[in-house]
């Protein structure tokens, strides 16, 4: 309930008495909110630009818009890894208009200034004409984005050139995204065929879906039917969901589905059960038997603040967040594999990550139906009189914290992680309404080494 | 697919397939397609048959047993998708799309001894949820001749588009 007297509703309203946790749904319908999160988050933390295998060799570049802001992601000829704001220093006409390629110049076809892949000005024409032209060419070279750091081959940036480091950043997500690395011993390689798509819907509901164990056999019921007859036991049953601190979130998955390679099931067929036992001998060897367990047995559907999801589940996803307004958001996905993987094993990991994940398969369409009827239906109680119907509810398992035991994966607690760090962010920790003892906020991170 | 000449009818183990009748079964695959009728689609194909779609970034030569790709659906992937959009809990299908399609641009090509290649045009409309889309691309597909008929080998459909726009999902058959 919204008390009378308050002048602005809470954004997020905790109740520990009724045990209830509501977010008020301007969040993802308000240009204010949109404005301010641009600002408050997607300028000043670390964000997700790609990964070093899609720029694998020198001179290699990729063009990408990151918070709005189109960028070219390059490797120079010495190797050296630069983000570049896409954008002529002279008159600000985008520099590179292919999406991708291998360029050891970048020419504006506007007025022909050149720039080197490492962001020096190769050449202005006529550069006599200005006055101290030594001078004013250092002025000119291509803007870098102020940060760029790389944990495991994930490359990072941040629009802020004073944001803690990016290890600071990641916390405990670092070694989630290790454990993928580790899953074989040559590391792993981004693939070409990257899905792009756009969903009407805002970037907070495509996070709040990736932590949500409990819609999975409601929404991805006829997904769940599949593996079932396939001979695979589905199950929610002793499975948690972590809240990993600064926002990052982790669901922990034992009952969802196979993993090639490592825990075969019977849609997976006769050689993969083969390939498998080698490579699970293989990893207790070189990882030992107890990060072996926890790199191998798991599926990991990790959230890293606020826009990279790695969906380490049947195969390996990475998947990128762009907010575009309050009610779109474009989304990128990349497949990861094992860089030495036989030609067998690439076809069924790139078959079935493919069947679940991504606009054309057989679970991840019913997601954004999800993200896009909320969208719409959060319409129905915009501007509503009685503003405390304008609350989206995300109380389910709250007891858990009161107990301070992990959150089961079927409940909401990885949400009210991201919520509680994202009103944080955004700076609106005023319009955060506590009734009743709050239970100290606790980190649910577990030894996994 | 891109050679000059006719290519308006070719041979195909002593059987001479026209255009013609290779736009019939295209024709004919629209209507079910549009009509919702999953079980006359999957009619249309011959045992073992694969359906294909390749991401927008998509480079000729990119195999989609070693890239990502939006759909990589093997015979038995296809029952599976048939049975989900037969389902009241496919969710994004329900209501269905609503849908409009549009073949031309319709050339066949040599494959082997009892297959020949198509590719055509198409433009798909999509109403639903007070959205109307239009996914433009072509086809490239491998039909099974035999003679009682064509059928899908391969049912293959490249999108013209640099991404797929806001909604703009694939939980239909493009």
């Amino acid at each position: 309930m919204v008390d009378a007297d308050d002048v602005v509703a809470p954004m997020i309203a905790e109740d520990w008495d009724r045990l209830t946790f509501r977010v008020n749904r301007d969040a993802y319908r308000s240009e204010a909110v949109f404005a301010r999160e641009r600002e408050q988050i997607w300028l000043r933390t670390w964000l997700y630009l790609g990964h070093e295998t899609e720029i694998a060799n020198p001179n290699d570049f990729k063009v990408r818009t990151i918070a709005g802001r189109p960028l070219i992601f390059c490797r120079d000829t010495a190797g050296e890894v630069h983000a570049f704001l896409n954008s002529c220093p002279h008159r600000g006409t985008v520099l590179c208009r292919e999406a991708e390629g291998s360029a050891k110049l970048f020419q504006c076809f506007y007025h022909a200034w050149t720039f080197r892949n490492n962001g020096d000005v190769a050449s202005i024409p006529d550069a006599d004409a200005y006055g101290s032209s030594d001078e004013f060419r250092d002025l000119m070279s291509l803007r870098a984005v102020p940060r760029l750091e790389t944990h495991e081959g994930y490359v990072f940036v941040s629009f802020n050139p004073d944001v803690p480091s990016l290890r600071e950043h990641l916390g405990d997500a670092a070694d989630y995204m290790t454990m993928i690395e580790q899953q074989h011993a040559g590391g792993m390689t981004t693939l070409p065929g990257v899905q792009l798509y756009g969903v009407r819907g805002n970037w907070k509901l495509a996070v709040e879906n990736a932590m949500d164990g409990y819609h999975f056999s409601p929404t991805h019921n006829t997904f769940v039917g599949y593996l079932r007859e396939s001979g695979f036991a589905v199950t929610d049953d002793d499975q948690y969901a972590y809240n990993l601190g600064n926002g990052h979130g982790l669901l922990v998955l034992t009952g969802h589905g196979g993993r090639i390679s490592m825990i075969w099931e019977p849609r997976f067929g006769d050689e993969e059960r083969v390939r498998t036992e080698v490579h699970r001998t293989e990893m207790v060897d070189r990882l030992g038997e107890r990060r072996a367990h926890y790199v191998a047995d798991e599926s990991h559907i990790l959230f890293v603040f606020p826009n990279l999801l790695l969906f380490d589940i049947e195969g390996l996803s990475i998947r990128q967040l762009e907010p575009i307004a309050p009610g779109q958001t474009d989304v990128r996905a990349w497949q990861l594999a094992p860089r030495d993987e036989e030609p067998a094993a690439r076809a069924l990991r790139m078959k079935t990550v493919v069947s679940f994940v991504g606009p054309g398969g057989l679970a991840t369409p019913d997601d954004i139906e999800a993200y896009e009827a909320v969208q719409r239906g959060i319409q129905a109680t915009a501007g509503a009189v009685r503003t405390e119907l304008d609350y989206s509810d995300m109380s389910r398992g709250m007891i858990d914290e009161v107990k301070r035991v992990p959150g089961r994966s079927i409940d909401e607690g990885a949400m009210r992680g991201f919520w509680r760090h994202w009103l944080d962010a955004v700076d609106l920790g005023d319009r955060l309404r506590v009734t009743g003892d709050r239970p100290a906020e606790f980190l649910e991170g577990r030894d996994v080494r | 697919m891109t050679a000059l000449g006719s290519h308006s009818a070719v041979v195909v183990g002593g059987r001479t397939v026209a255009r013609t009748e290779v736009e019939d079964f295209l024709y004919a695959e629209a209507d079910v397609l549009d009509a919702w009728d999953y079980d006359a689609w999957l009619a249309l194909f011959e045992a073992g048959a694969r359906y294909e779609i390749p991401t927008t970034d998509h480079q000729a030569g990119w195999s989609p047993h070693a890239s990502g790709s939006f759909v990589d659906d093997d015979w038995d992937l296809i029952k599976a998708r048939v049975k989900r959009l037969k389902s009241r809990k496919a969710h994004a299908e329900n209501p269905p799309s609503r849908t409009h399609r549009l073949v031309s641009n319709v050339r066949l090509f040599e494959n082997d001894a009892d297959s020949l290649r198509v590719s055509a045009a198409f433009v798909v409309h999509r109403a639903r949820d007070g959205q109307f889309d239009a996914y433009v691309g072509h086809y490239q597909h491998v039909l099974a001749v035999s003679d009682d008929g064509l059928r899908f080998r391969l049912r293959r459909s490249v999108l013209g588009h640099e991404s797929l726009g806001p909604g703009a999902r694939l939980s239909f058959i493009l």
